[in-house]
């Protein structure tokens, strides 16, 4: 059930939009890193190594699932063209 | 406000890393090869980087003071450890520049072979019992049931007093316990000896007199020349 929503999510899905949410949740996960870098407590402290860790992982997986979708609907090509066939000698 | 120069370097990665990702936001550019490698930048590689280097200043912060009084149970420990006239173990070993600002961390962390990390996890347990318990307490309240968790070994005390100096075994009940203090039997922080460490913590208990720990810091003060 959810492999098939999954799937079915990834074949319809934005990029721009997934990228979206990519970047807005990079911000917040750059946000929490950076507290923690001016303010030494422990709930700056925590919260970075934590909190802001997995949605900065979460920002990166989105970014990772954008390349897949692109790969998925990517046509391939040689990029090579085929050697023309050699005239038979006679 | 603690900023070192590893911390400016991550500040600097964040900031380049968050410019990249508005400029996405707000310009919106058609997805190519160019702009994806940016991303990865802004997404990947910078953010790691400034992942990383918090890591290290957070754990290093984490060996601090600042960090130790930052939950407000620990107000009167830091006080007292930063108290010139305080008499307290904690507030002499704090005096120590080999404890320095780090006397918390260096007296109570684990030296055991995977110590840091067996530390580290002793400090998410003081997380769990602040969110659960003690965070709405004021310090009345708290300070009563505040308690450590183990008792202290004396094998932390043993890192700087190793218990074959001349001078230590120069000391009469030092001597005569020896085998005992080493084996961790009777505790060098115990009531009958240096007593404890934040003594104010335990009011009800007994505690060397304050005439007893001042001449006992008299015999250990380096001679004037």
């Amino acid at each position: 059930m959810i492999k098939k929503r999954l799937e079915k999510w990834v074949e319809t899905g934005s990029r721009s939009r997934i990228l979206v949410y990519a970047c807005v949740l990079g911000l917040i996960g750059l946000a929490f890193m950076v507290w923690s870098l001016f303010d030494q407590g422990w709930i700056p402290v925590m919260m970075a190594m934590s909190v802001g860790q997995v949605i900065g992982t979460l920002s990166l997986a989105l970014f990772i699932l954008v390349i897949v979708i692109d790969l998925q609907r990517a046509t391939f090509r040689p990029s090579i063209p085929p050697e023309p066939p050699k005239p038979e000698d006679d | 406000m603690h900023a070192s120069p590893l911390s400016w370097i991550a500040f600097g990665s964040a900031l380049i890393a968050a410019a990249i990702l508005v400029h996405y936001l707000v310009w919106r550019p058609k997805l190519t090869a160019q702009v994806k490698v940016t991303l990865i930048m802004g997404l990947g590689v910078l953010p790691i980087m400034t992942a990383l280097i918090g890591n290290m200043e957070g754990l290093a912060a984490t060996e601090h003071h600042a960090f130790c009084g930052s939950c407000h149970t620990m107000d009167r420990h830091l006080e007292d450890a930063n108290d010139p006239d305080s008499i307290s173990l904690a507030a002499i070993h704090s005096r120590n520049n080999k404890f320095g600002d780090k006397s918390c961390y260096v007296c109570h962390k684990d030296y055991g072979m995977f110590g840091y990390a067996l530390t580290k996890i002793g400090g998410m347990g003081h997380v769990y019992y602040f969110l659960t318990e003690f965070m709405w307490m004021d310090m009345d309240e708290a300070l009563p049931k505040i308690h450590i968790a183990r008792p202290f070994k004396n094998e932390n005390c043993m890192q700087c007093h190793t218990t074959t100096g001349f001078l230590w075994n120069g000391v009469v009940d030092h001597a005569g316990l020896l085998d005992d203090l080493r084996a961790g039997e009777t505790s060098c922080v115990s009531a009958g000896c240096h007593g404890y460490a934040h003594p104010f913590s335990k009011p009800d208990e007994e505690t060397p007199s304050e005439a007893e720990a001042r001449a006992t810091e008299e015999l250990w003060k380096p001679e004037e020349t």
